[in-house]
């Protein structure tokens, strides 16, 4: 893994030359954190913190257009798939919560749509040096300078940025860009190092997953997935802003004779997520869908890949407004074991 | 010089009077303009304001609902429920920025060819005043 | 408020007999959190709490919690749930009534007069917060900040909850029992903080809303959040006839949120939790407040104040005002 410096005062140039490849980065939008695009000439600044919506919106966006079909016309026409993107100051977690979902998106079929975008895209990563309250990646496996799932990962060191590359996608970036950037020379990887340290040392929430997955099968009729749930508005807060959630549902839009299929985030937490065309719905309270998104993520899940559906980013605990913790939820799992 | 924009009005009449109304001015040959689309439903209490903002999602640049009036409701009392709810749809659109021109509602009986007339000539006024209506208009989403 | 006095009244509560559990606040798992309590024995009261933070509105249980078939040969358990309200909350309790969405003898309401809460928001700009749950109380008309030895007071208009600024019912309008002094309600604005959208022409107060709503994820918090949202089948979760599409888009997301401000003309009772929830900051109460305000003034009532009123979009009158009539 190469290292290069890009000095601050080149960061416009730099911006100019990734917005000419349809680039996103995090912006604030209407008192809203999340990924924007950045047209020509428009400058980017990355500071701390981490966006409300979770850049897996831009590869498996919210409501994406499977095909559209007309009574005139006997093809459907599927979508082009072709543009490519580049994102930047994508957090480490994130780009593992993505890393994790293609475990989903490859399983037992290729999702075309998701694998195409990703393909397309180049993930230009910004290591945390200031991990916010709720931030527990160590816990789940990550750490604020994780290369998991990034191209790039660059890390501020004040008056420039450390760019390491990690696949042979960033590598064709960081050529395109040479003319910016030096070597880094090796107090700049030291600092770096020492950031990364000072951040995983700021990181004051976590709880150790260990034995968890093994745990929650004999849990299954504990009185805590009652007490944990109570409060529960049954929206659809922790799922859709969760990087490491998935599911969707699809749904077909007429207009006079022609019409499109479309997918769309859905969320277990919603009460019809599993209701069935009889009127019986299999998980009917909020305690059998808490009990469902807890076990997926941290038993279903590594039953089938291997690995805790989830990155420690903390959104869900930070957003639910009823303060359902989910550091807390696994810390009574481990009690009640 | 471009074409003059023609709107599209739909229009939610009550059966017994306002339907008939139009009836009235059709038979009577009163001519006015061709640009109401009706829906006839028994009575203007059973026109749920979605249905509204649904018109308007699907491509109508004005809505008109029309009833009995106050007094002469087939079902005795649907025409007040329609009041007090429209009024506070009416209220609900300004407040978020739909043209008030948009939204228009009335009382005209079966024997009141001539005010129908009036109305919808009213109706498509304000329309063609607020212009054709883009603000929530259904799009398919780009790909 | 005496905490020790609602501790023990809540215990003495949760013990009765026909008492199936008390829903009230405790200090919430890190920072300015506050969550909702379940108590369902006297040991559980020892976390209640009622301090500025206490913003949620607990009468959202009383019909979001699913009652589900009675399995053969058991009873229901017809036992009646206690709740502590704030001023706002017990309005919401008292529309319910009105509309029979809950009974009256199914509820025990312990009322606390409600000085006014703290929009935790606020409160983070200027004190971010900890991984530690803060201590916070009223101080006056202001708010006391407890952080390990230090104390600060915080200026009430700094961080006061803008539905606590337009606040008419502070106290209670109903309750079984009532623990604290009766406030004095406040000069609120009478404009109930619409006026500057209401000053804006039609096309500026579009480009405003615009740009709200298409924030909007759809996750259904408002809805949800909401104690007045409570149908069983919500016609905007109906897939047939599809009324609003699932799809997140600007024009669905509008729609959304038109329905849901008119379902609740003439019901909200302005307890402003649909605003507190939404995780992308609409300002949602607006609807509903400019609603309100329009029943209020022209037509002279108030939801959630008597039990025994007629639901407002379920009567009229025959001088109901008509001037947009044609």
């Amino acid at each position: 893994m190469s290292a290069m410096l890009l000095n601050k005062e080149k960061w416009s140039e730099f911006i100019g030359k990734l917005s000419g490849k349809n680039l996103w980065a995090p912006a604030v939008q209407g008192e809203v954190k999340k990924y924007a695009p950045v047209a020509e000439g428009e400058t980017v600044e990355l500071d701390e913190g981490n966006t409300t919506v979770p850049p897996k919106a831009l590869l498996f966006p919210q409501t994406e257009t499977l095909y559209r079909f007309s009574t005139g016309k006997e093809e459907l026409e599927f979508p082009g798939l072709d543009e490519e993107m580049v994102l930047l100051g994508v957090r480490p977690c994130d780009a593992r919560a993505m890393a994790l979902v293609e475990n989903l998106f490859r399983w037992d079929f290729d999702d075309p749509y998701y694998l195409k975008r990703r393909e397309l895209t180049t993930l230009i990563g910004l290591a945390c040096n200031e991990p916010e309250l709720n931030c527990f990646c160590p816990s789940m496996g990550g750490s604020p300078d994780s290369t998991e799932g990034l191209d790039i990962l660059m890390t501020d060191l004040g008056e420039s940025y450390l760019l390491e590359t990690v696949t042979e996608k960033g590598k064709a970036i960081v050529e395109e860009m040479k003319d910016l950037l030096e070597e880094a020379p090796a107090d700049a990887l030291e600092q770096k190092e020492q950031l990364a340290k000072g951040a995983r040392e700021k990181i004051r929430r976590g709880v150790d997953p260990d034995g968890v997955p093994e745990a929650l099968p004999q849990l299954w009729e504990d009185p805590l997935w009652q007490r944990i749930s109570a409060p529960c508005l049954g929206c659809g807060i922790c799922t859709y802003l969760c990087p490491t959630c998935y599911c969707f549902d699809i749904q077909d839009e007429i207009e006079g004779s022609a019409g499109r299929r479309c997918r769309m985030w859905d969320s277990c937490m919603f009460a019809e997520y599993t209701k069935h065309t009889s009127g019986h719905n299999p998980r009917p309270t909020r305690r059998e869908r808490t009990r469902n998104r807890i076990n997926h993520k941290y038993s279903y899940f590594v039953d089938k890949f291997g690995v805790i559906a989830c990155v420690g980013c903390g959104r869900c605990s930070t957003l639910c407004p009823v303060n359902i913790d989910l550091i807390d939820i696994l810390r009574q799992v481990k009690a009640a074991q | 010089m471009s074409e003059q924009f023609k709107p599209n009005i739909v229009a939610f009449l009550c059966n017994w009077c306002t339907y008939a109304g139009a009836d009235l001015a059709g038979t009577s040959r009163i001519q006015y303009p061709a640009n109401v689309k009706i829906i006839r439903v028994m009575c203007s209490g059973r026109v749920n304001p979605l249905y509204v903002v649904n018109a308007l999602q699907q491509g109508a640049d004005g809505v008109l609902i029309s009833g009995c009036h106050p007094g002469d409701c087939h079902y005795m009392e649907g025409n007040y429920y329609a009041r007090r709810r429209l009024k506070l749809l009416k209220e609900l659109l300004e407040f978020t920025g739909v043209d008030p021109r948009r939204f228009n509602m009335s009382w005209v009986s079966a024997s009141e060819g001539h005010k129908w007339k009036e109305v919808v000539e009213k109706a498509v006024e304000d329309a063609i005043a607020a212009g054709p209506f883009d603000q929530f208009r259904r799009r398919q989403i780009g790909w | 408020m005496d905490l020790d006095k609602l501790r023990k009244t809540a215990a003495e509560v949760v013990s009765r007999d026909d008492v199936k559990y008390l829903i009230g606040w405790r200090r919430g798992t890190f920072g300015y959190r506050v969550a909702p309590h379940f108590i369902e024995d006297a040991a559980g009261v020892d976390e209640l709490i009622f301090s500025p933070l206490c913003i949620a509105n607990l009468a959202n249980y009383l019909t979001l919690t699913e009652k589900l078939p009675v399995p053969r040969g058991q009873e229901a358990d017809t036992r009646k749930v206690a709740l502590l309200v704030k001023g706002c909350d017990s309005r919401a309790v008292a529309q319910l009534i009105v509309e029979k969405g809950i009974k009256r003898e199914d509820v025990v309401v312990i009322g606390m007069p409600c000085p006014g809460m703290i929009d935790w928001k606020l409160l983070a700009e200027r004190y971010p917060e900890t991984d530690v749950a803060a201590e916070i109380g009223w101080k006056g008309e202001d708010f006391l900040l407890v952080r390990g030895e230090e104390e600060i007071t915080i200026p009430r208009a700094e961080v006061l909850a803008e539905k606590c600024r337009l606040c008419r019912h502070p106290n209670p309008v109903l309750s079984d029992i009532t623990i604290g002094e009766a406030v004095e309600p406040w000069a609120v604005a009478e404009d109930s903080g619409v006026a500057e959208i209401e000053a804006k022409e039609t096309a500026e107060r579009w480009d405003y809303w615009e740009e709200q709503f298409s924030k909007c994820i759809r996750c259904y918090s408002c809805r949800n959040a909401c104690p007045l949202c409570y149908c069983e089948d919500c016609i905007l979760d109906r897939l047939d006839p599809i009324w609003v599409n699932r799809a997140v888009n600007f024009s669905e997301n509008t729609a959304f949120h038109l329905a849901r401000a008119f379902h609740l003309a003439g019901r909200c009772v302005e307890c402003g939790e649909c605003e507190r929830v939404c995780p992308v900051g609409i300002p949602l109460g607006k609807l509903n407040r400019k609603l309100a305000r329009t029943v209020r003034e022209e037509y002279g009532f108030e939801p959630g104040l008597d039990p025994e009123a007629e639901p407002f979009q379920a009567s009229f009158k025959p001088d109901d005002p008509e001037e947009f009539i044609l």
